[in-house]
């Protein structure tokens, strides 16, 4: 069965949303969710319209138990051995203890963050996909992870993703540079959204506009910068550019 | 997004980053919403507790795979609510509702069960600002639709629940939710 074609798609994502899918069905819906980006904004869409049924409904406050037993179970979670939360819990130490400084600290952090949520940039794996082989994590001031981006070698598109929505000052944009690893002048790559990802048109391949770059940063511009600019103001957000494969 | 998604989406990023704090205030400023959505599905103050600590557990481990250009933080959070309450509904595995006796509480809620949802869904929709324009909905297709929606109700259940045909209870869910995403689009909201 097709499950895109628009009337379908659209019938089984209200009937998910809703809840009325059930059974076999349901799970065979949640396969194809994890599977397709227009299946999850077709629910996602009926979902926001659903929410809207929340607001004249009554709010429950939960007892203190609720939230203490939380506690126990993510305490449970932190302290045994082997899971997720554990070097989760190292690498936060990372950041919390100091700025993010060295390649290997963001390089770490890029792969584990895509192999444990490879959609959070659209790399849903496929089965004659590679993943990206440029990736770059750009942290603040205080040396907290604020934006993600990847690409391919051969691609002409970056994808970008904010893990924190950055204050872009109104009537500037936020730029992305790329910065040569020789010590050469910061060249622009695209203007990157305050919020959310988006998928940007790059000028030329990954591998050729990355290949010599080190680092990426972010600059608040006046309008968007065109080739030959330069950066105007300081960066604001910047990290490592690594070549993964 | 306004100024409270704004600072939901705030606190969901940092929850990603196992910031407690940040996790600790998401929950304060969700939690009492949140349950209501599990109450009302689950209808037992212990199953629905049981629920939303299941979801916010999950809410931890994946605060990462929020996609901001998918939904909104709140609607995020409520589905996952909503499907872990449906599941619990469906799979009835829960300790608790195997266990839970037939107290005030769960005879008040029977007795309340067909009543109060339509109630709620008549108050959201004048919130919306769509009520004149769900008024031309049967009250059959509002009732099927509110318990859908509030109850977590498969269409079995809702023929049940109504004493009509199955044929007939989907067909007023249907038409339900054509009517209300007609109403929305006409008012502009959320209107794709």
């Amino acid at each position: 069965m097709n499950y895109l074609l628009p009337e379908r798609l659209d019938r089984l994502a209200r009937e998910y949303a809703l809840g009325t899918l059930t059974g076999p069905a349901r799970r065979r819906f949640e396969r194809v969710l994890q599977q397709s980006a227009a299946a999850r904004v077709a629910v996602g869409v009926w979902q926001e319209r659903l929410a809207l049924l929340e607001a004249g409904a009554p709010a429950v406050q939960p007892r203190p138990a609720v939230w203490q037993g939380l506690v126990r179970r993510i305490d449970a979670g932190a302290a045994a051995p082997g899971l997720a939360g554990g070097w989760w819990a190292g690498l936060r130490g990372l950041w919390s203890g100091r700025p993010l400084g060295g390649a290997l600290a963001g390089v770490v952090l890029c792969v584990a963050v895509l192999r444990l949520q490879p959609g959070l940039l659209g790399l849903e794996p496929h089965a004659d996909s590679l993943p990206p082989s440029y990736v770059g994590l750009l942290t603040d001031a205080n040396g907290l992870p604020a934006v993600l981006a990847s690409s391919y070698r051969q691609g002409r598109k970056l994808t970008v993703k904010l893990l924190r929505p950055v204050d872009v000052p109104a009537g500037r944009v936020a730029q992305l540079w790329a910065l040569p690893q020789d010590g050469g002048a910061p060249f622009p790559v695209a203007v990157v959204p305050a919020t959310g990802s988006a998928v940007l048109a790059l000028s030329d391949t990954s591998e050729k506009l990355f290949s010599k770059v080190s680092r990426l940063a972010v600059s608040f511009e006046a309008a968007p910068a065109k080739p030959g600019d330069r950066p105007g103001a300081d960066f604001v957000l910047s990290g490592h550019c690594v070549k993964l494969w | 997004m306004g100024a409270e998604e704004n600072d939901l989406a705030r606190l969901l990023s940092r929850t990603a980053l196992r910031d407690r704090g940040a996790f600790e205030r998401l929950y304060r400023l969700t939690c009492a919403h949140l349950l209501g959505v599990a109450f009302r599905i689950s209808r037992n103050t212990d199953r629905a507790e049981e629920v939303l600590q299941d979801a916010y557990m999950n809410i931890w481990h994946n605060a990462t795979s929020y996609n901001p250009s998918v939904a909104q933080p709140m609607t995020w959070l409520i589905n996952i609510v909503r499907n872990k309450a449906i599941d619990a509904l469906r799979s009835g595995k829960t300790e608790a509702g195997l266990t839970q006796a037939l107290d005030d509480e769960a005879l008040q809620v029977a007795g309340d069960a067909q009543l109060e949802p339509p109630q709620w869904l008549d108050a959201s929709l004048t919130q919306a600002r769509i009520d004149s324009c769900m008024n031309s909905l049967s009250p059959q297709q509002r009732q099927a639709l509110a318990l859908a929606y509030y109850r977590g109700l498969a269409h079995p259940d809702i023929a049940q629940a109504l004493s009509v045909p199955l044929g007939t209870a989907k067909a007023w869910v249907r038409r339900g939710l054509d009517k209300f995403k007609g109403c929305l689009q006409a008012a502009g909201v959320h209107g794709a």
